[in-house]
Parts: structure tokens; sequence; C-alpha cells
């Protein structure tokens, strides 16, 4: 269901995007906050993440910096041999159990 | 390196530029294959689906469906669907809506509208059924031997020219077989519909159909085939051509056969039906109504208009039907109707609606612009940001939004109102294909029917210029020049796209256009005189100081 969800977020992102180009408040946009949210949580949860989201995405409110929030990886998932990964997301905790996920920037690498 | 990565994302816009041009070729393609071919097809249709019907003749399958409670299992050959020529006719009525013909087997052969509106392209009166195919109120025994018999023995009317125009007048349909004999009482209403009380004697139970669908407009551009109405409250479609097994369906209180504008229905909401659902040879649906050995019914042959319908009972406006979106339509319906009754114009109905959509995402418009024109005043910041941060976008977007947040103001729309566009857009669009009111109706000078294409192409030509200029005078973030070009290349893309939609949609797109320009307008000048104020305050105050 999320991998389904995500090909259609894909294909917006791809092709649809000139429509609506550079129109969201938020950052990141709304798209990509559904991208993450896909992923990283379930379904019900990141549907409904998503379309409050975009929901809130009008005039009425600020806009501005909102990251997706999903539960801290176990301490036996966290690279402790610090083998080479290929970063994709960096998971900031802001509480015990809780991170943000922000996206890794490959600029960043060089 | 960095320049490198400039001429890398300029191949990528333009890459996505292409793109973009080839999907609005491609819709529009699309569009022709699947409205304006099927427009032709149709036409085409009526004679291959007289040669399939002679196929199907030979065959001869007239069976009584299998019974919902007793297996029936009856495989007759009975003759006669398709020979129903002028001469068999044995009793015509005109009401003052259609004038109606019934057959010698006690079936309704034809119906032809009266009213002006319901004309063809030659101007002649449409006639609702296709020769060949099931006629409404055709009944079949679940008995073989009566069934046969009574596919060969004419039925006797009561009257052979019945005036309905002015008042109610009935008209009994009998025929008598070697077992029993049916009785067809049939009370015709001068607004042109009539209830119907079939009864057998000798308990000898029977089906009766609503009949084919009216063949007038059935093209793949919106759904036709049946609709059944359960006491649940559901809707049940089923869409010609798309039936795998036939289907048994009870607690039915309407039984509609349909095509984009007509229908021909059969609807008890006191006693609900039992409707076998069977496929023809072509997968399309034929319902037959359970009767065991006696049914009253009423029945309505057809424009799906809302008022009529309306008029006969509330509940049967579910008879109209706009596909996926008729959540959304069917309010909108509701609401351009309203605004109808007052202007009497659907051009004009259109336009303030579109006025009123506009006013009520006002507030949400009002904000977003005035936001926006705070942004001329950062555009310095913002370009700053956007040269040092040239070859990397997130970044430039992450510290974009920092400057929002520290000055303030977030010239961003949202993806809230474009979002909420694309419902009204499409309610719009589904009650202009579907809507009966709206075939035909015109608006001013050259548009003639709000449901068809611009002939002209003025409108749509209109509807690019004005989004064009709507691009001009609203400020955007956007200093890419790749990115900036592509921007201009949608009101292009955009009059492409509605150069073959209906006249109605693109007028509906114009006007919105038009009422957001002058908004913008006046939102532009508002800050401007604000900022001379400014200016003029600023060298006041620095003319005093200096005293």
């Amino acid at each position: 269901m999320n991998k389904l969800v995500l090909l259609v977020i894909k294909f917006y992102q791809k092709y649809l995007t000139i429509l609506s180009f550079g129109s969201c408040r938020y950052y990141p946009t709304c798209s990509s906050y559904a991208k993450v949210q896909f992923e990283h949580n379930n379904f019900f949860k990141a549907f409904l993440l998503s379309t409050l989201r975009i929901l809130r995405c009008n005039p009425l409110f600020d806009g501005g910096f909102d990251y997706v929030k999903t539960n801290c990886p176990s301490k036996n998932k966290i690279n402790l041999e610090f083998k080479k990964i290929k970063v994709k997301y960096w998971l900031v905790p802001v509480n015990t159990n809780q991170c943000l996920i922000l996206k890794h920037n490959t600029k960043w690498d060089k | 390196m960095s320049i490198n990565t400039n001429n890398m994302n300029k191949e990528k816009t333009q890459k996505k530029i292409l793109i973009a041009t080839a999907l609005s070729f491609a819709f529009f393609i699309a569009y022709d294959f699947l409205y304006l071919q099927p427009k032709q097809a149709a036409v085409n249709e009526i004679n291959k689906q007289t040669a399939i019907q002679q196929t199907a003749t030979q065959a001869t399958q007239n069976s009584a469906p299998a019974t919902i409670n007793k297996a029936a299992t009856t495989q007759n050959s009975a003759p006669a669907t398709n020979t129903v020529v002028t001469t068999d006719i044995i009793s015509t009525i005109e009401t003052k809506n259609n004038i109606i013909k019934i057959d010698n087997l006690g079936r309704i052969s034809q119906v032809t509208l009266k009213e002006v509106q319901y004309v063809d392209s030659d101007n002649k009166q449409i006639h609702l059924f296709e020769q060949n195919q099931l006629r409404p109120l055709e009944v079949r025994f679940a008995n073989a031997t009566i069934n046969n018999e009574a596919f060969k023995v004419n039925v006797v009317a009561s009257m052979d020219k019945i005036d309905a125009i002015n008042s109610v007048q009935k008209l009994t349909l009998t025929q008598n077989l070697t077992n029993t004999t049916l009785t067809k009482v049939l009370t015709f209403y001068p607004d042109g519909h009539y209830d119907l009380e079939v009864s057998s004697t000798n308990k000898e139970e029977f089906f009766i159909t609503p009949g084919f669908r009216p063949n007038v407009l059935a093209d793949m551009y919106a759904d036709h085939g049946a609709l059944l109405a359960l006491n649940d409250g559901t809707l049940n479609i089923i869409e010609d051509e798309d039936m795998e097994k036939s289907a048994e369906l009870i607690g039915v209180n309407v039984a509609s056969a349909f095509d984009r504008y007509y229908a021909t229905v059969l609807y008890n909401y006191d006693v609900s039906m039992a409707v076998s659902v069977m496929k023809d040879i072509n997968d399309s649906p034929n319902m037959f109504i359970q009767a065991k050995d006696n049914i009253k019914l009423h029945g309505y042959m057809g424009p799906k208009n809302y008022k009529s319908l309306v008029a006969l009972d509330e509940r049967l406006s579910s008879v109209i039907e706009y596909g996926w979106f008729t959540f959304i339509a069917k309010p909108m319906f509701t609401m351009l109707q309203y605004i109808h009754d007052y202007v009497g114009n659907w051009g004009w109905t259109i336009v303030i609606t579109t006025i009123l959509i506009k006013l009520i995402l006002f507030p949400l418009s009002h904000k977003g612009m005035v936001s926006m024109n705070r942004l001329k005043d950062l555009a310095p910041k913002i370009k700053a940001i956007q040269e040092k941060y040239s070859n990397d976008k997130q970044k430039a977007s992450m510290h974009m939004m920092e400057l929002y947040k520290k000055e303030g103001a977030n010239p961003m729309g949202g993806c809230l109102p474009i979002i909420l566009q694309i419902p009204v857009f499409f309610a719009i669009y589904r009650v202009l294909l579907n809507a009966i009111e709206l075939k035909g109706s015109e608006w001013i000078f050259w548009i003639t029917d709000l449901a068809e294409m611009d002939p002209y192409f003025i409108l749509p030509i209109l509807m690019g210029a004005t989004m064009f200029l709507q691009q001009k005078i609203t400020p955007n973030t956007m200093t890419d020049p790749m990115q900036q070009k592509m921007f201009q290349f949608l009101p292009v893309v955009f009059t492409f796209f509605f150069l073959w939609f209906p006249a109605g949609l693109t007028l509906y797109w114009f006007i919105n256009n038009l009422f957001t320009i002058a908004q913008q307008y006046y939102v532009n000048h508002i800050f401007s005189n604000a900022k001379v104020q400014r200016h003029e305050k600023h060298v006041e105050e620095k003319t005093h100081n200096k005293k």
C-alpha cells in the first residue's frame, strides 16, 4: 500500500510539480513530506499526517519548517561498527524516543 | 565544477520541459481518442448493432431469467424480438411531453420526445430506443411453454389512440394465452410518466423489463448501462459491455437503463423489487423484474432532467449519475440549478458561480497575495540566497524558509488552494458532460452549446491570454531563467488542453483567471500606494528633522 502511494508521489514529483510550482509554504514541501511519511510510518498514520499537512498548507497558517517525526530506531540498528554506509536520512532525536527525519544532502558528501 | 552541475541542472530542466510537452500532447491525443472518435463510433454502432442482433435472433434465447427463489431453468426459443414494424403498433399515446407507441406484443416500441430542446443534429425529434433492442414492458414467463406462446399471440389494446395531453388516461392491454391471461393496465400522465399494473391469471409467474437503455448518446465519455437503486441507499451501476456474469439483486427500488442523457426507469419505493440482471450478447445488462403473478410499478422514459425526475419522486434524482465525482458534482449541480432559476442562462450561471467560488476563497487568496507582495521588498535578500546556493537547491529553499520566518512573511500560496481547484474543476466538468439541462445551452454570441467545445477556439485563447497576464503581474520567487521559461510555457500548454474541452469549462477557467488578475491588480495597487505614502512620510520626516 505504502509502495503504491510512493509511486504516485514519485510520478507527481517528476511530472506534475510544474503545475503547482514553488507554492509550498513549508520545508520540506508537501510532496516530499508525504514521501518521507510513507517511507517511515504506517499507512494510516502517514495518510492522516500528510493530509493534515496539505490542509495546513494555505495562507491562514504560517508555514515554515515541518519535518516528519518517527520512533527512533532501536540501539542495535545503529551503525556502531562505523562501516561505510550510504546516508539517505538523518534521524535527529527530539526527545527520548522520537526522532525528526532530515533528508541527507548529497552535496554534503563532497 | 559548479559550471558543470549548472549545465547538468539545465539539461535536467530541459528534459522536464520536453516531458511536459510530450505529456500534454499525449493528453489531447487520448482526449481525441476517448471523446471525439467515440462520437463517430456511436453513429457506426447503429449499423453494427443491427448486424449483431440479427445473429442473435438466429440463436434465439428469449428465455425468462432464472427465478431468484425458484430456479426455473428454461431455454426457450421465442422468435420475435426484432420483427417490429410500424403496422404492428396497436396503440399510440400522446402526452404533453412525449409520444409513446405500443406494439402487438404489448411492449413499448418507441418513445418520441416532443419538447423543442430534444432534437438531434438534423433537427429531428429524438426517438429514445434503437430497433432490435429489448423493449420496455416486455414480459417473460417462467414457464417455457407459456413464454413461447406469449411471443406468438397478439395483444389486444383497449384503445388505439389516446390523448393524455391534458388529462390522465388509462390503457388496458390484454393477452389471452391457453393457460393464462396477462393484463397490463397502464395509466398515462400528461407529464409523460406512467403507472403500471400487470397481472396474470392461474398464478403464472413472469418477469417484466424496463427495456434496454435509450441509444441517443452513448459514448465512452460518460457511463451508460443499468443503474439499480437499493432500499439501503446504495447504487449499483452495471456498465455496458462490462458484465461478467448475470446477477440477481433484491431490495431494488429503482431499475434504470440509461445513456448519457436519457433513461428508461421502472420504480417502486413502497415495495422493493427483485431484479435479475442478465448479460446480453454484448455483455451489456438486461434487467428483468420479478413480478410473481402481479406487480405494481411506476415508469418513466425520457431525459434525465433533474426537475422532471424530482417532480415524480424526490428520491429519483439518484438516477442522475456523474461517475466518480458524483459526491461533489451533485452539490455543484444543485448550486448551478439554483442560480439558473434566477439568471435563466447557463453561461451567466457559470460566470456567477465562478465569482461565488472566488469570493469564498477570497480570504485565502487575499492573504496570500498580500504576503506575496511583501516579497518584492525582500527580493535583494532572496537573490543573494539564490546566488549563494545556486547549485544546492535544498539548501537554498531551507535558507529561504528561514528568511520568511525572520520577516514574518510567507509569500507562497500553499498547496491547499491549488488542490482545492481540482475537485471544483472536475465537478463542473462532469456536470457539463452529464446534465441534460446544460446540453445545447447557450451563452452569448458564438457559444451555442456550453457542453461542446468552442467552435472558433476563442474562449481557450482568451483563457491562455489571461493566464499569461496573470503570471505577468504575479510576483514570484523564480530567478532561474530556465524555470521561468518553463513557467511561461504553461499558458501555452493549457491553451492546448482547453481547445477541445467543453466551452463551459473553459469559460469557468477564463473568468477565474480574470478575477485573479483583478484581485492581484488591486493588491498591487494598494501596495504601491502604501509605498508612495511611506516614501512621502519618510521625505517629510527628513525635511522636518532638517529644520
